[in-house]
């Protein structure tokens, strides 16, 4: 099993922030937020020195939640203080970027890396819709054309031209190309039969998020499917798992230390807005139609002493087929550190020796 | 499309005789001008395209007679209700141009059950400390309020209606920073700056302007979610 350590930026704000999401901005601490890219790389020359395989940063926008609103640039910036660690940008929200502008700043940053990118293209959360003004109607076609232009600018030899539904291009031959060839490990990131499909077809990984093993299974089962359907088997490693966990001595501390945190997201859109914008917002596992998440909080399906969570990440591993996961140790956003801290250490020592051959 | 044909009435409301344009179709739509009075307004044509628009001359502007008898922003505002009511309509969207913004919003602070949507263009009712406005019209002078009313302010949190205030980049009367004030103090209120507009929103750049207001006044705070299709090649 490879670990990969999910990096959100770990924003403490000074004072308590309004809870509505786009959170105004004119709230934002700029010493706060110098202080929290800082203590990034302070954390994250630890997760590698203690062996942890990926970093991974994501795209989320207008909040503090996740402080990486441009991931490309967020994993530049890793990449030149941290030497030896994969770094996985899981990944560009595809449907509202130029995806010629995203496949030259991959390969641009696969190649200043040293080869040491991983990625993932995503369709983004229902939120993100709303960020650069993004029809969430269009938001899976335009995610689908998106990626398929991507790989084909990384892999095309010859200038060529892109007669897209979305996207139109007289000219694209970009250089750099990446340094990992034809191009970095990549995942179409995502439960939907459309995302997994896209997956099987281009041969690449799968990845898959927060829910529970069994409902995961069902994306990673059609994924698999699908691939054998276009002639090959996917390696482990070509499926990942993110979710949430929380280590502590004993269960009962990890229990205990779940119930303190809020049940609900910590920025939610306002509801005339989130109602309306989920009736356009169609989402599915495998094909079965599945609600978009809204206010909850995400589910947390690591939990307890390290025993229990060895035994946690075995069953990710079966039922899912996850050959990484990427994990989130205590809740993104949260203000308190030390226990993110102390989770780290313990995973450290009593949990990635164990699951290593997992 | 060919041009909407606006007419003109008069309608009595606490013993002003109130002049009015109406033009178009659908739900209506009440306009209130600035303090420089009523002006021919391209984004009425556009606006009445899709909706019944009127255009209400406020008593002591334009060619009304002098208006010595309102006393507060508050009692023309009641007025207004008045004139919209003995005109037929009972519930509608509300757009309010600077002085009429000021005039919208206390209209929508009385009436909340019968204003939709409220759309504040360039509105003045918060204004820079020391800003020197360009009317010494004697009514506007006399009613526009401080440059920031704190009872004005309490009674905006309380304020539910969809509203979505305006202000161009350009403006030179009111500073557009102003439009953070709304923003932070309406719980449903949207900030929108239009590009390269003046104070004059909706003269200076009529299509943008309509697009935007027609898309708040039927989707409300949904307006924020993108209905553009991207669709270059079916």
């Amino acid at each position: 099993m490879k670990v990969s350590f999910f990096e959100t930026v770990r924003y403490c704000a000074p004072e308590a922030l309004p809870h509505d999401w786009p959170v105004a901005s004119g709230a934002y601490d700029r010493e706060a937020g110098a202080r929290a890219y800082e203590a990034m790389i302070e954390r994250l020359r630890y997760v590698e020195a203690i062996g942890f395989d990926w970093v991974s940063v994501s795209e989320h926008h207008y909040s503090p939640r996740i402080l990486t609103p441009s991931p490309i640039l967020s994993a530049a910036f890793l990449a030149a203080h941290l030497k030896k660690i994969t770094i996985a940008l899981l990944g560009p929200i595809v449907p509202h970027s130029n995806p010629v502008r995203v496949a030259e700043e991959l390969a641009m940053l696969d190649t200043m890396a040293g080869g040491r990118l991983v990625v993932g293209l995503l369709r983004g959360t229902s939120n993100e819709a709303l960020t650069y003004d993004l029809n969430p109607e269009e938001a899976r076609e335009r995610t689908d054309e998106g990626m398929e232009l991507i790989l084909k600018a990384w892999t095309e030899p010859q200038p060529f031209g892109w007669q897209g539904h979305y996207f139109q291009y007289r000219t694209v031959s970009i250089w750099p190309r990446p340094l990992q060839q034809p191009h970095p490990p990549t995942f179409a990131l995502g439960t939907s039969r459309e995302s997994c499909e896209f997956a099987a077809r281009h041969r690449l990984g799968c990845g898959v998020s927060y829910g529970p093993y069994e409902i995961m299974a069902k994306a990673t089962r059609y994924y698999r499917e699908r691939c054998a359907h276009y002639g090959w088997e996917p390696a482990p490693e070509q499926i990942v798992y993110r979710a949430n966990m929380i280590v502590a001595g004993t269960d009962e501390e990890a229990h205990t230390l779940l119930r303190q945190q809020p049940d609900r997201a910590p920025f939610v859109m306002r509801s005339g807005v989130a109602n309306a914008l989920m009736t356009l917002d169609a989402r599915n596992i495998a094909g079965e139609a599945r609600a978009p998440i809204r206010a909850g909080a995400l589910p947390t399906t690591f939990i307890g002493s390290p025993d229990t969570v060895v035994e946690q990440v075995r069953r990710a591993r079966e039922v899912i087929g996850a050959g990484v996961i990427d994990i989130s140790l205590h809740p993104p956003g949260s203000r308190d550190l030390d226990p993110l801290l102390r989770a780290l250490d313990l995973f450290a020592t009593k949990v990635l020796p164990r699951i290593r051959d997992v | 499309m060919a041009d909407v044909v606006f007419s003109e009435g008069l309608v009595e409301a606490d013993g002003f005789r109130i002049r009015y344009r109406e033009g178009g179709a659908g739900a209506p739509v009440v306009y209130l001008h600035g303090a420089g009075g009523p002006r021919p307004n391209p984004a009425h044509d556009l606006l009445a395209r899709r909706y019944r628009v009127i255009a209400l001359e406020m008593p002591g502007f334009g060619e009304s007679p002098e208006n010595t008898r309102t006393q507060s922003i508050g009692e023309l505002a009641s007025t207004i209700a008045r004139a919209v009511k003995n005109l037929g309509v009972d519930t509608f969207s509300l757009i309010g141009r600077s002085f009429g913004g000021t005039t919208a919003l206390w209209l929508a602070l009385q009436a909340p059950e019968r204003v939709l949507a409220l759309v504040l263009e360039a509105p003045g009712a918060f204004r820079p400390d020391g800003a020197r406005m360009p009317s010494n019209h004697p009514l506007v002078v006399r009613l526009r309020g401080p440059a920031r009313d704190p009872e004005l302010q309490r009674r905006l949190r309380g304020l539910a209606t969809p509203t979505l205030v305006l202000f161009g980049t350009r403006d030179d009367v009111i500073a557009p920073s102003m439009g953070r004030i709304y923003k932070e103090l309406l719980p449903n209120g949207h900030l929108v700056f239009v590009y390269d507009a003046g104070h004059g929103i909706s003269t200076d750049r009529p299509e943008a302007y309509t697009e935007v207001v027609v898309d708040f006044l039927e989707r409300h705070e949904a307006f924020v979610i993108s209905r553009e299709r991207t669709v270059i090649h079916p």
